[in-house]
Parts: C-alpha cells; sequence; structure tokens
C-alpha cells in the first residue's frame, strides 16, 4: 500500500538516492529539494518543528516535506513540499512577463515589446515544492497520491496557508543538459553551467541566487530565439505534473522562473479542486471489497498520513474500508 | 582665398549641392533643401542675436573667395536637449560577484542616458571633396574652437563631438541591426535619415529604455561599440589631438562614440594669441604649406571671419596682412585679432615669434 506521511529524520538516505547525484533526471526536476546530507536533515528538522506548531530559530515560516512509503517494503519511492510562505521570509523571486508599448504619435508607429520584469509578487504565496518521485511510478496512481495529498493537509491545516498557492515547474532543457533560457540570461552573470548554478541554489537557497541576477527588467526580443521560445514552456517530463496541478486548478500566470524560464502556476487556495471536494468522514470497517478509488487522508500535524483506497460511501458521513 | 564666415542666404544652392554629394552618411545635413534653408535661417537669427545665444546654432561656411562659392561646413549648437530630449547611451559596468560562489564577473552595460543635455556640440561639418587636403578640413573645423574661445560666455564649460559609427557599404549598422531594429521595424539608413530631419528624439522614445546587457547582443555588434566608421577615422583623430577623449558615450543607433573636451583645454584655444592688424602693401606669398600658416580670426561675434597666413607675418605685436586679407577679414590696420596655429607644429614656432 502507498502512504504519505511527513518526512523523518531516518529518511536522509533514502531521499538522497531518490533526489540522485546531481545531473540525474530526477535532480534536475526538484531544484529545491537539498542533495546534501546535512541541509536534508535540517530541511527534515524544520518540516518537524513546522508540524508540531514550533517556530524555529530565526523564525523561519513553516515547511514541510512528506514522503511517498511503500509499506510493504518500507521503501521511500517520493517527496513533496509545502513552504508555507514562498521565499521562507526571504524575497521569492520571479519574472513577470509584461508588455509595454513603444509609440509614438509623431512617427505613427505602435510596437508592443515583452519585458521580463524582476518580481516579488508571490512572496509569502503558499508554494508546492520539491516534488521528486522514482521514474516508474511517473503517472501512476501513487504519482496523483503524492501530489494530491499535500492538498489535503492544506485542508486539514488550512490556517497554517496563505490565500493563494503557487507551484514551480521546471523549464526546458536540452538532450545536452544545457538549459536556453539560462544561456542566454543568467549565464552571462555567473559565468557558470546551468547545472552548477542549480546546485547552489539547492545548496544556499534560491534566493541567494536570484539576488545576483541583475535587478532591471529584461527585453525578451533580445533573448536567443532558443530561450523565446522556452520562456513558460514546461519541461517535458513535468507534463503529467503540469496537467495534474491543471486539473487541480492551477493556472499559468505571467509569472516566469528566473533560472530556466520555466512556468509558475497559480491557483487560489479555497479553490483547488481537492480542496473543495474532500470532505470529513468517520472510517468504519467494511467486510466486501468494492467502491470508489479515493484519498484519504487522516491526522494533525505530524501524524498527518494519506493513502489511496477503495472505499465505500454510507449515508450519515460513514465510509466503508476494507 | 578660403574664409571662414557665417552662413549666409546665398549658401543654400552650394550647401544642397554638397549634401548631395555627401550621401547618406551625414545625417545632419541631408540633401533636402527645406531643411537646408531651415539650418541657413537658424543660423542667421544665431549670428544676429535675434534668438537668445545659448539657444543658437553657429553654423559657419568655408568660402572660396576666388570662385566666389561655399565648399565647406561647420557648426556649433549652442546647447543640445532644450526643446527635445538628447539620447545616448552610457556604456558603464555592472558588476556581479558573490564570495561564497566564487564569482566575480563584469559585464558591459548600456545605459540610456541624457547626461549630455545643455552641453555645447561641434557638429555639422562637411568639406566639399575638390578642397580636401591643404589644411582646408582643420582650418574649417578648428575656427570653431576660436569662436568657442572668444565668445565662451554663450557655451557650456564642455563641448563634444558625436563620430559617425560603424555601418557597411550598404548602410547597414551592426548595432542597429542588433538593438534597434528589433524595437523599431525600420532600416537603418532610414532611421537614419529620419534623425537627420529632425525625429530623432521620436525614434529614441522608441528605443529601449532598461539597461542593455552586452552580452545579449551578438559579437558582431559588440565590435562596434565606441568605434567610428573609416571615413570618420581622420576627424576623431583631429579631435584627439586637440585634446577631444571618448566619455564613455555612444549614440543610440550605431554605437559610435562621443568625444568631449573642456574648453579652456583645446590646443586651438590654448594656443591662441592676441595681435593687432597691420595692413602691409609689402608682397606676401601666402601659398605655403599649412604646417607653416596660422588662423588668423577678427574676433566678431556677428560676422565672424578666419583666414590663414603665413606665420612669417607674426609680429610681437601686431601680425602684417595683405589687403585682400584684411578686407576678407573685414578689418583694417590697428583692428585687434587673434591668432591661432592651424597644424600643431607651427606651436613653437608661434610661441618663438609672440
Amino acid at each position: 500500500m502507498w502512504l504519505v506521511r511527513p518526512a523523518l529524520p531516518g529518511d536522509v538516505n533514502q531521499i538522497l538516492e531518490i533526489a540522485g547525484t546531481a545531473g540525474s533526471e530526477t535532480a534536475r526536476l526538484s531544484s529545491t529539494l537539498p542533495r546534501q546530507c546535512e541541509a536534508l536533515a535540517k530541511k527534515i528538522d524544520h518540516s518537524l518543528a513546522s508540524l508540531a506548531g514550533k517556530t524555529t530559530a530565526g523564525g523561519q515560516p513553516p515547511r514541510f516535506l512528506f514522503v511517498l512509503e511503500d509499506t510493504a517494503t518500507g521503501k521511500i519511492h517520493g517527496t513533496a513540499g509545502i513552504d508555507a510562505r514562498a521565499g521562507n521570509g526571504q524575497p521569492f523571486y520571479n519574472y513577470r512577463r509584461d508588455a509595454l508599448i513603444h509609440a509614438s504619435h509623431e512617427l505613427g508607429i505602435s510596437s508592443r515589446v515583452d519585458v521580463l520584469y524582476p518580481s516579488h509578487g508571490l512572496t509569502d504565496h503558499t508554494l508546492l515544492c520539491s516534488f521528486s518521485i522514482t521514474p516508474e511510478l511517473r503517472n501512476t496512481e501513487a504519482f496523483e497520491l503524492l501530489s494530491r495529498a499535500r492538498i489535503l493537509f492544506i485542508a486539514s491545516h488550512r490556517e497554517w496557508f496563505a490565500q493563494r498557492v503557487a507551484v514551480e515547474i521546471q523549464g526546458v532543457q536540452l538532450a545536452d543538459g544545457s538549459v536556453p533560457f539560462w544561456d542566454s540570461l543568467g549565464r552571462h552573470f555567473f559565468n557558470m553551467d546551468f547545472e552548477t548554478a542549480d546546485q547552489y541554489s539547492g545548496r544556499l537557497s534560491k534566493t541567494f541566487i536570484a539576488e545576483l541576477m541583475p535587478p532591471n527588467p529584461v527585453y525578451v526580443t533580445l533573448l536567443s530565439e532558443a530561450a523565446q521560445a522556452a520562456l513558460g514552456q514546461p519541461h517535458e517530463l513535468t507534463v503529467p505534473n503540469l496537467e495534474l496541478l491543471q486539473r487541480e486548478g492551477f493556472q499559468a500566470g505571467c509569472y516566469l522562473d528566473i533560472f530556466d524560464g520555466g512556468p509558475v502556476l497559480e491557483a487560489r487556495t479555497d479553490a483547488l479542486h481537492t480542496l473543495v471536494t474532500s470532505q470529513p468522514k468517520r472510517l468504519h470497517g467494511a467486510s466486501e471489497d468494492g467502491g470508489d478509488a479515493c484519498l484519504i487522508s487522516a491526522g494533525e500535524g505530524a501524524r498527518f498520513r494519506c493513502t489511496l483506497a477503495n472505499v465505500a460511501d454510507t449515508l450519515r458521513g460513514r465510509l466503508r474500508y476494507p | 582665398m578660403l574664409v571662414i564666415r557665417p552662413l549666409q542666404q546665398t549658401d543654400l544652392d552650394d550647401l544642397y549641392a554638397m549634401a548631395q554629394k555627401a550621401g547618406k552618411g551625414l545625417t545632419t545635413l541631408p540633401a533636402n533643401r527645406d531643411l537646408l534653408q531651415r539650418k541657413i535661417n537658424l543660423a542667421q537669427e544665431t549670428f544676429n542675436q535675434r534668438c537668445a545665444p545659448e539657444a543658437g546654432l553657429y553654423l559657419f561656411a568655408l568660402e572660396d573667395t576666388e570662385a566666389g562659392k561655399a565648399v565647406g561646413i561647420s557648426g556649433i549648437q549652442a546647447r543640445v536637449g532644450l526643446d527635445e530630449v538628447f539620447y545616448n547611451y552610457r556604456l558603464s559596468v555592472t558588476v556581479n560577484a558573490s564570495k561564497e560562489l566564487g564569482v566575480h564577473v563584469r559585464t558591459p552595460t548600456l545605459h540610456l542616458s541624457n547626461d549630455m543635455t545643455d552641453t555645447s556640440e561641434i557638429c555639422s561639418l562637411l568639406l566639399s571633396s575638390n578642397y580636401h587636403g591643404g589644411g582646408n578640413g582643420l582650418l574649417l573645423s578648428r575656427s570653431r574652437f576660436m569662436f568657442l574661445d572668444e565668445f565662451r560666455k554663450h557655451f557650456s564649460e564642455k563641448v563634444f563631438a558625436e563620430m559617425r559609427g560603424v555601418s557597411d557599404e550598404q548602410g547597414l549598422s551592426p548595432l542597429w541591426d542588433a538593438l534597434g531594429s528589433k524595437f523599431f521595424d525600420m532600416e537603418f539608413i532610414e532611421a537614419d535619415m529620419l534623425s537627420g530631419l529632425g525625429n530623432k528624439a521620436f525614434i529614441a522614445e522608441l528605443m529601449p529604455k532598461y539597461p542593455i546587457y552586452l552580452p545579449m547582443l551578438p559579437d558582431s555588434a559588440r565590435a562596434v561599440i565606441g568605434r567610428v566608421h573609416g571615413n570618420t577615422a581622420p576627424a576623431l583623430k583631429m579631435l584627439q589631438a586637440e585634446g577631444f577623449n571618448f566619455n564613455g558615450m555612444v549614440d543610440i543607433f550605431d554605437g559610435g562614440p562621443v568625444v568631449e573636451a573642456f574648453v579652456n583645454t583645446i590646443r586651438t584655444v590654448r594656443d591662441s594669441v592676441n595681435r593687432y592688424a597691420t595692413v602691409t602693401r609689402k608682397a606676401v606669398n601666402l601659398d605655403v604649406p599649412a604646417a607653416e600658416r596660422v588662423m588668423v580670426s577678427n574676433r566678431s561675434f556677428r560676422n565672424f571671419r578666419v583666414t590663414t597666413v603665413p606665420a612669417s607675418c607674426v609680429g610681437i605685436d601686431t601680425v602684417s596682412l595683405p589687403p585682400a586679407v584684411a578686407e576678407a577679414l573685414q578689418i583694417e590696420s590697428g583692428d585687434p585679432v587673434r591668432l591661432a596655429p592651424l597644424k600643431e607644429k607651427v606651436k613653437a614656432a608661434a610661441k618663438t615669434v609672440g
């Protein structure tokens, strides 16, 4: 049986295995998941403190990390996180894609110029992050469970989270590992390839890196053609994730990732599909199989668990579970 | 004899012929009769002090007195950017550094600037190709510094010149193609012409206002920033000899450099001396090499005139001028004149004489 539960200190090694070595496919797909033992242990501690409702030293806002466990083997197959406040007390950087009209009444000319503005607009929104899963589970029920369990967690701890929620989707990366958007923009200011910058980002915080980017708006027309084509486009491996989030009610707005130009999805927390359709029920044993496949969550804070099972609904808010 | 004098109404035809011959490179003098007429009118108003001296456009003609026609033009715009906005890019550096990352990257950056506003510009230099050589270009250009010197109060302490940037035979500018054209769907020549017709500020307003990071431009464009067109190299050299230096500003269209100097440090200004004219009946051989000649001006505002005489005419307090020269300068014996070497070499000679 698949179970989503809060990450524990003992999970560090297994998580590192999933996060993989730098440069691997899964590593690439979650830059917010630390790939160093120490940083990961710290993140798990922070998550546990947050689950206990404690504020940590430094007053950082709550951050949560969950794992997907196969209860039959005890093995961990994926991770998913929530930052209650994007930026975690620091500015949260994105580019906002916007337009300027360069017009001249005298010359009778008016042309639209696309501009990327550095923005902190999503700071303090709730952020879904640190999503990783072993490749063979992509597009399975477990995949959906892992992603949506977070929303059930939000539903049952609503007061910890913001009015709006965002997710950063990884942007386009070519087969040779190059990231067109980075190569056309960020690279000039760091003199390092995307992979290296991404590792620093995981270790030092994304804000740290973002603050080294030039603070001025960037003209889209001056980016390379490949970079322009990559703006707001998801990495092909994230498409299932993207579709799942879209079913959940997330939509791409005008925000883009500052490093790879990938889309940032946004939604109103209270309008998330899973949150709206979830209902509190009382659990009962059942003698026969059958019913609908449902996500079931229970427990508060550190005792939060979420799994997937066929259940039969009954009257008066009761669930039968085989 | 070649004489510098204020541009006048009768110069229109000569000016138009010159502009036509010069082709498209010279944006400040397009072959457009109406526009040239407007410039002549403006220059006349300026010299006749019908406009504020600070707002004036001082245009001079180089006249061949024997042929009775204008063969060159040069000018000073007393102030730029007063009735329209004057744009340049300032070439500066953005440094991106982090000890933790071991990163220290310098990124050359173009910032749109109006820094030259309210500064005097020397401009509009054009010499008919038949008259190239023999120091005629020097007279045309340097006589302006004598005027600046005489009437400093009308000009800013610092003066500048915009040098023509790089473009090829077809008139394609690498910087325009990489930058301007992305924001303004027009060929460089066309934009350049429009800007000569007085629409430069309009075009500039369509250009990008946020900083441009040079690494985002192709190498071909980066290579021409701050560089002059091959045809302009001699003019740049001449200005550098006068003490002008690149000031970090470049043209927003073609990336040509802006050079500037403080008036009091310009070589012609520093090397100028005062004398009184003495009209002499003695025969003087005026036909000596440029290196042995000095510029002599009549110090008049409304009717400023400059020509050259052999350095040997210069005495301790006076300068001996043949009647024809005195007539060309519209002066008589006893009138004050000001002298400056035409070429650097004469400096020593003039000093010895002085």
